[in-house]
């Protein structure tokens, strides 16, 4: 805070002394902040401690070692949620505000050591028999109940990753945006519908106000999850691209309408380019004719300004909104 | 030298400071809005999120223009296609004079991508020749990053045009014959320094102000290089990558110890100037480089497997950040663990829930080799090391 500027200001009659004191009573006593700094190295601990107890166990698998790792292991993990029961804040449908960052990460540890330790079981002993799917569902209830019983988004994103594991779909940010990931029709209808669930997810947790601020994290999965699966469909099945440009146009306003009334830019963007996508492709499936380069480029360079006008303008009604 | 509005960028300054101090609640809203009228900002600049859409467009409408204008002298000489590039950066170039002028904008993503186009566009006709020197390409990308940050403060740019500065340096020494392995790293050491110093005492001055977030990029880059041109790997395999040095297996590089200790010492040189000084910059370079000591060390000495050193960094990691928490529960000596007011984007967005999602990798519903008679699995998730 630049105190001499705000004598500036209060000379120029601007800001009265009693702000004035103020500032330059923070200006004083500001402390260096290692907030940032102590939050990456708890985090990178974590991930580092999992990471490599998770490696370790299978690679001592038949040594004597062996039991001592997994005994670890299982340490960590009932240490870990130990820690998280006798700590908690009350559960409530609202935000709760654990008492320190360190239970946040210890979750997340207990989360991670446990992930590794169910595979692990089903891996060497079989745990669940052949119900495979049994191995992952038993850590996707243990990560949904921990999100909202500890209130943690991180642990909430990996339970839908996990969800979408189950279903078979891959669904890490980067991994989603590849296309070759839906490489079956099957694996597209289900993408779809779990982005649609997921969405809906969103939209409930506003809805019954519970949890209300997981719902962004359901929209971003769900949104880009649904508008992905939409965009391979058309890819994948040229005929009815029709069909599959119209769902995501309907869905695509939805979105659009709650953006517009969250004042949300980011979702604003998000669903105007994967429709400006979504249109491209559907275009030039109607036109598939074999100059279609020089018309591409043509149609990049006459529609991509439009579209670029049309975010400018959204921008200002935001603002707008926003400032009523 | 600067593109924008002078009178504009101090009153975005003000804006900034007052909104600041509004969010700390040391002002009413009053106040904020009279300082507000008296130092009007007529930049245009979108919001973040819209700005990097803006920036993806801009980008998209160049690239198919100048596709187009390659597919309609497609056949013609090599000459003619750079005069292509070369028209389309220029053009680029003073769409963005025309936008900042008269238009007012301002980091709105359309100039940002114009700005970029025109600099890759320029650079790349004049570096066509393909019997330049590196050194020479180093100078030109310097030149014309360099000219571009005192125009428009980019920071990025900034950054660029500091490390072609430094990579100009190493081959011009290269090129004179005077590089040998021990020449070359303090020549870069000295600079990088140099350069530290300057900046720093430059973000403070008056005539600066408005390049502070270039300068702080150059800050950070200055230390990263210092520590780079003295670290063992990067002086072993740069010199044999570079000068051609041939080492017999067993045989160490000139004045091996001595940047070995560079090597471990200068991280931790910074983590404590930044403490002391209790200066961001030293200490966040510090704790990254702090990953570059266990690279070094591990890459010629396996003292311990991975697993273990992950195992061990996080018990170390894990556990010494629960120490600071609890010590500094009650701020000490200056330093608090509060957040501090500054309204981030990144919390916004939940960028730490997508990054743990990201770094998740979720088990699969796979089924395992059939074993027989109970024997280990083949494969299945393990990296198979027995």
């Amino acid at each position: 805070m630049d105190t001499q500027l705000f004598e500036k200001l209060h000379r120029e009659g601007l800001i009265n002394s009693d702000s004035l004191t103020k500032i330059s009573h923070a200006g004083t006593t500001r402390l260096f902040s290692l907030h940032w700094e102590i939050k990456t190295l708890l985090y990178l601990g974590v991930l580092l401690l999992s990471g490599g107890l998770g490696i370790l166990v299978y690679e001592n698998i038949d040594t004597i070692g062996h039991q001592a790792i997994l005994a670890f292991l299982a340490l960590i993990c009932a240490g870990s949620f130990w820690y998280c029961i006798k700590q908690h804040a009350p559960f409530s449908r609202n935000k709760v505000t654990q008492p320190n960052t360190f239970f946040d990460y210890i979750l997340l540890l207990g989360c991670l050591t446990f992930v590794t330790f169910i595979g692990y079981l089903q891996y060497q002993y079989s745990a669940f028999g052949t119900a495979y799917g049994l191995a992952v569902f038993v850590p996707l209830v243990v990560l949904f109940f921990s999100a909202y019983y500890f209130d943690h988004i991180g642990v909430l994103s990996m339970a839908i990753t996990n969800l979408a594991a189950w279903l078979g779909v891959t669904i890490t940010p980067f991994q989603l945006l590849n296309s070759g990931n839906f490489s079956s029709n099957q694996l597209i209808y289900t993408g779809m519908l779990l982005g649609l669930a997921l969405l809906a997810a969103g939209l409930l947790s506003v809805k019954q106000h519970f949890k209300t601020h997981f719902a962004f994290t359901y929209e971003n999965f769900g949104a880009h999850l649904f508008f992905v699966a939409c965009i391979a469909a058309m890819c994948s099945n040229g005929e009815a691209s029709v069909l599959w440009f119209l769902l995501m146009l309907g869905i695509g306003y939805l979105i659009y309408k709650k953006a517009i009334g969250e004042q949300s830019f980011y979702f604003l963007l998000i669903t105007v380019l994967y429709l400006y996508v979504g249109f491209t492709i559907f275009l030039f499936r109607l036109i598939s004719n074999t100059d279609w380069v020089v018309s591409f480029f043509l149609y990049l360079v006459v529609s991509a300004p439009v579209v670029a006008v049309l975010l400018v303008n959204l921008n200002k009604k935001i603002k707008h909104d926003r400032l009523q | 030298m600067i593109a924008y509005n002078k009178q504009t960028l101090d009153n975005l300054a003000v804006k900034e400071q007052t909104a600041a101090a509004l969010r700390r609640q040391l002002i009413t809203t009053e106040e904020a809005t009279a300082v507000g009228q008296a130092y009007p900002v007529n930049f245009y600049t979108p919001n973040p999120v819209i700005r990097i859409g803006l920036f993806i467009l801009t980008v998209i409408i160049l690239l198919a223009a100048l596709g187009l204008f390659l597919l309609m002298g497609a056949s013609s000489s090599e000459s003619a296609i750079r005069g292509m590039l070369l028209a389309v950066g220029i053009c680029s170039y003073i769409a963005l004079e025309v936008l900042v002028r008269s238009n007012h904008y301002y980091h709105a993503g359309i100039d940002d991508a114009l700005l970029w186009v025109a600099l890759l566009l320029i650079g790349i006709t004049i570096g066509f020749e393909s019997h330049m020197s590196p050194a020479a390409l180093y100078l030109i990308a310097a030149v014309l990053t360099g000219m571009a940050t005192l125009r428009f403060a980019d920071m990025i740019l900034a950054g660029i045009s500091y490390l072609s500065l430094v990579m100009l340096m190493v081959y011009t020494i290269i090129q004179t014959g005077l590089g040998s392995s021990t020449v070359v790293p303090f020549a870069v050491m000295l600079f990088s320094a140099g350069v530290y110093f300057v900046a720093k005492r430059l973000t403070s001055l008056h005539i600066c102000r408005h390049y502070k977030n270039c300068l702080i990029v150059v800050e950070v880059l200055s230390l990263v290089t210092l520590y780079m041109s003295g670290n063992y790997f990067v002086v072993r395999e740069g010199g044999q990558a570079l000068l051609g040095t041939e080492l017999q297996p067993g045989q160490d590089i000139p004045a091996g110890w001595f940047f070995w200790i560079f090597s471990g010492g200068i991280p931790l040189a910074y983590i404590w100037a930044g403490i002391r000084r209790k200066d961001v910059v030293l200490l966040r370079t510090g704790l990254l480089l702090i990953a570059a000591i266990v690279f070094t060390i591990r890459y010629y000495h396996h003292i311990l497997p991975l697993e273990d050193v992950m195992v061990l960094g996080g018990i170390l990691l894990t556990g010494g950040a629960w120490l600071l928490i609890r010590y500094l529960r009650t701020p000490r000596q200056g330093f608090t663990y509060e957040e501090t007011d500054e309204a981030l984007l990144a919390d916004k967005l939940n960028v730490e829930s997508l990054v743990i999602a990201q770094t998740y990798t979720p088990v699969t519903p796979t089924p395992p080799d059939v074993t027989f008679g109970g024997g280990t699995g083949g494969g299945g998730g393990a990296s198979g090391n027995y």
